[in-house]
């Protein structure tokens, strides 16, 4: 439960061991690599953007080739095969591929060239398509669409839109051109779209035929030389070759599947070399020695200075970070808490002097999930599906394996909630017994109390975790100022509200009208009212006086006291917020509820059964999706909003040590 | 007249079925275009913006709750449906808060949904704070619920 302490180092090494030096670190894992700003006569950066760049490059071209090669050939791939994880590989094998990286990218240039033809080719084909069915109405046509006449006869062929009849043409003709008469019409084709005519007149008359023509739009047919049956033919020969080669090119890039390991190799490999050299560029550097400089976590410290000082000749110095560094952060808590770190993570890493906050949040995170989600039946298949996958894929990636980790514990809170009310898969057992053994007696009765029964009792229940959760917050807060050494703070900020928050809630707990609305069967005495109000008394005085603390002028401490007394409200909305505990949670067992009514409502019987089970299985599925999700985000806003609310900013940033990025491969150490 | 009262309480069940419905079909809309959007640039989010699509989406099974709660209170669902017509109204009035304010909110907490997808798409990594300012909204119509869940249990105690 804290964050892990970190050490500045400093390695002093010699450039000829630079490059397995970084290697080594790189492959460890446990550095986080910082710029040099030292710039003098004998140190200085080297500029290493162009190698950098060519690597990046490599690894995009890899990247590509394999998309190309997912295109061409598809990989079979499970539904659950995120979760693998990444393979191992051995150093041998490392070795074996980095020797044949040339011919690897080889490869890849071969891949993307042939997409690129098979690209290419593939966008012939529609352009062939429209050709072939722009001559369509022409093929009863037995002359070449480019012939125009003979010396004495001029030939026009062409389309007119919307379908005419052969005496509409000549009707049409004969208003734009009453002149010409000796003249020729015949009808090739006609559909709704267009008519495609043949036309002959004497050569004298072409040119005013053409005006005439052109007036009553008429659009050239697409020229061919050979009579348009026989274009048609050789444009459908065309496109099956075409067809051919595509259908060759997809089965040459198809067969290179064999080799994706290999691709994925190398996208992880020049991805690796990437980040060395951007590393490398970011590293003061003399003609002969380098400087390194960077955070290890402290226990990792002795171990790396004893393998770089086993193997290399260097200069190893590990000290504490000074006061005002800004040291990257990296947490580190047991199993229990672990999987909410990134909860934790991505609201925002501790700053500097506040406190890891993973455990505390892990304790509530699942109870208050639990209480939202409530069906022992769905937390069953929580904890089922999450077993099972955690079981299957043991080389899954950390931060998948944290979620799981974490959806299973919410499980386990689940079912115990779910018993606790008396829900598995809402009212099932009751129905399922009532429907098809006429047993209406039997249900399962809860551990606890039903909700829907007594909604007043668990809204109390409700506001009785939301105070624990807000003063275990606000007990965060003391500690954390206790542990800077501002007690007074402490007491400014978290005790007085203690007392005042506190003194209210047993104040109203002495007043009948209010304990008889909560239905809670006890009103305390009427001193102890006495004493609370005096403690409440207490604290609203102090924070009237304290909490405006940092301004000297006494009339603008006052104001600014009664801006924080009047956050008293801010407690009651808090509370009343915990009040979607018991909404989630009855959300969940009446839609159970709903889908188990439905399903029963067509009786028993073999037929009655299979409704049943379908509506029961979908129903349930839909529900526990909807509610799981809601359950997830309202959790969060209770741990984001309410319980950091009260005790925690975080903004510290997160610690990325130079390592090993790569997206298929884990290489294995042989030592 | 007095078959009156189970007509007043049933169309508060349906009315909060039906508003807090519509409400959360507007807001998964909304939230669903600018998901897809989000997707055809990077199928890898999905999974993230589906999240911050369905959170519109709870008010209208808050909506179908309080209906349930209503059908089974006034023996629509089985039992005595003998309300008298004071009665009737009262369950009217008491689905109202679930009604309004399901569908007030709902329409919200998409404008609230659709600015978290943009979000996520420019920094996914923010998806756990892009969570928040939906959910933010989704207090009010939780609020609204308890209401009438409340009021709805209470009222069978009311002897009128």
């Amino acid at each position: 439960m804290a964050i892990v302490p970190m050490k500045r180092v400093l390695v002093a090494a010699r450039r000829s061991d630079r490059k397995p030096i970084l290697e080594l670190l790189q492959r460890a894992g446990i550095v986080e690599i910082h710029g040099s700003d030292l710039q003098d006569d004998v140190f200085g950066r080297q500029d290493q953007s162009s190698a950098r760049a060519s690597f990046e490059k490599n690894a995009a071209m890899a990247q590509e080739a394999m998309e190309a090669l997912a295109r061409h050939a598809p990989e079979n791939k499970g539904l659950l095969s995120s979760l693998e994880g990444r393979r191992t590989l051995p150093l041998s094998g490392y070795e074996e591929r980095v020797g044949r990286r040339d011919e690897i990218m080889q490869l890849c240039r071969r891949i993307l060239s042939l997409d690129r033809e098979f690209a290419q080719k593939q966008e012939q084909l529609p352009k062939l398509e429209s050709r072939l069915a722009a001559l369509e109405p022409w093929l009863s046509y037995d002359l070449p669409l480019d012939f125009t006449g003979t010396k004495k006869a001029a030939v026009f062929t062409g389309s007119i839109a919307g379908e005419v009849t052969l005496e509409q043409a000549e009707a049409m003709l004969e208003e734009y051109a009453p002149e010409v008469t000796g003249r020729e019409v015949h009808l090739i084709s006609a559909s709704p779209e267009q008519t495609c005519l043949f036309l002959v007149c004497g050569r004298r008359d072409a040119p005013r035929l053409q005006e005439a023509l052109r007036a009553m739009n008429f659009a050239r047919p697409p020229l061919t030389s050979v009579n348009p049956a026989q274009a048609g033919e050789e444009i459908r020969r065309e496109i099956e070759a075409l067809r051919a080669q595509i259908a060759e090119l997809d089965a040459q890039i198809a067969e290179l599947a064999g080799q994706r390991e290999d691709l994925a190799f190398a996208q992880d490999y020049f991805t690796m070399r990437a980040d060395k050299y951007s590393v490398i560029g970011e590293l003061a550097q003399s003609r002969r020695v380098f400087l390194l400089e960077g955070y290890v976590p402290a226990a990792e410290c002795g171990a790396l200075e004893q393998r770089l000082t086993a193997r290399f000749s260097l200069v190893f110095e590990a000290e504490d970070p000074g006061e005002a560094e800004e040291v990257p952060v990296l947490l580190e808590n047991g199993a229990f808490a672990a999987p909410v770190e990134s909860v934790v993570e991505s609201y925002a890493l501790p700053a500097r002097g506040e406190m890891d906050p993973t455990t505390l949040v892990a304790c509530f995170y699942y109870i208050l999930f639990g209480l939202m989600l409530s069906d022992a039946a769905y937390g069953l298949i929580m904890v089922i599906a999450c077993g099972l996958c955690l079981y299957k894929f043991r080389n899954m990636e950390s931060g998948m394996k944290k979620s799981m980790q974490m959806f299973l514990y919410c499980g386990i809170s689940t079912t115990v909630c779910g018993f606790l009310f008396g829900s598995f898969f809402g009212d099932a057992v009751n129905v399922i017994a009532s429907t098809f053994f006429h047993r209406p007696d039997i249900s399962l009765p809860a551990i606890w109390f039903e909700p829907i029964d007594k909604p007043m009792q668990m809204l109390v229940f409700c506001f009785v975790v939301a105070i624990i959760h807000l003063f275990v917050g606000l007990g965060a807060k003391f500690y954390m100022c206790v542990k800077a050494g501002q007690l007074l703070d402490g007491i400014y900020d978290a005790v007085f509200w203690y007392l005042l928050v506190g003194g209210a809630v047993g104040y109203l707990l002495t007043v009948p009208m209010f304990t008889e609305m909560l239905g809670l069967g006890f009103t305390l005495p009427a001193l102890a009212g006495q004493i609370c109000a005096v403690l409440a008394g207490a604290g609203t005085l102090g924070i009237l006086l304290t909490s405006g603390r940092e301004s000297k002028n006494w009339g603008k401490r006052l104001l600014k006291g009664l801006y924080g007394v009047y956050g008293v409200t801010g407690y009651l909305s808090d509370i009343l917020s915990y009040s979607r505990l018991l909404a989630l949670g009855l959300a969940t067992s009446v839609i159970s509820s709903v889908f188990n009514k439905m399903g029963s409502m067509v009786g028993d019987g073999v037929f009655g059964a299979i409704v049943f089970i379908l509506v029961f299985v979908v129903g349930h599925s839909l529900n526990l999706a909807i509610n799981a999700l809601g359950a997830y985000v309202h959790t969060n806003r209770l741990t984001f909003v309410e319980f950091f609310g009260k005790f925690y900013e975080g903004g510290g940033r997160k610690f990325e040590p130079f390592a090993v990025r790569t997206k298929y491969f884990k290489i294995k150490e042989e030592n | 007249m007095s078959d009156m009262g189970v007509f007043f309480a049933l169309l508060g069940a349906v009315l909060a079925a039906v508003m807090a419905g519509i409400g959360s079909a507007i807001g998964v809309g909304m939230g669903g275009q600018a998901a897809a959007g989000v997707v055809t640039e990077d199928p890898a989010k999905f999974s993230k913006v589906l999240i911050l699509q369905l959170l519109p989406g709870t008010q209208g099974i808050y909506g179908l709750l309080i209906a349930f709660i209503c059908l089974t209170q006034i023996g629509i669902m089985g039992g005595s449906s003998d309300i008298s017509l004071a009665k009737g109204l009262l369950y009217f009035v008491a689905c109202l808060p679930m009604a309004i304010v399901g569908l007030i909110s709902a329409i919200r907490q998409a404008n609230a949904s659709v600015s978290a997808i943009a979000l996520v798409a420019k920094k996914p990594d923010q998806f756990g704070k892009a969570m928040i300012f939906p959910a933010m909204v989704e207090t009010y119509a939780i609020l609204a619920l308890l209401v009438s869940i409340l009021a709805i249990f209470g009222i069978a105690g009311v002897n009128i």
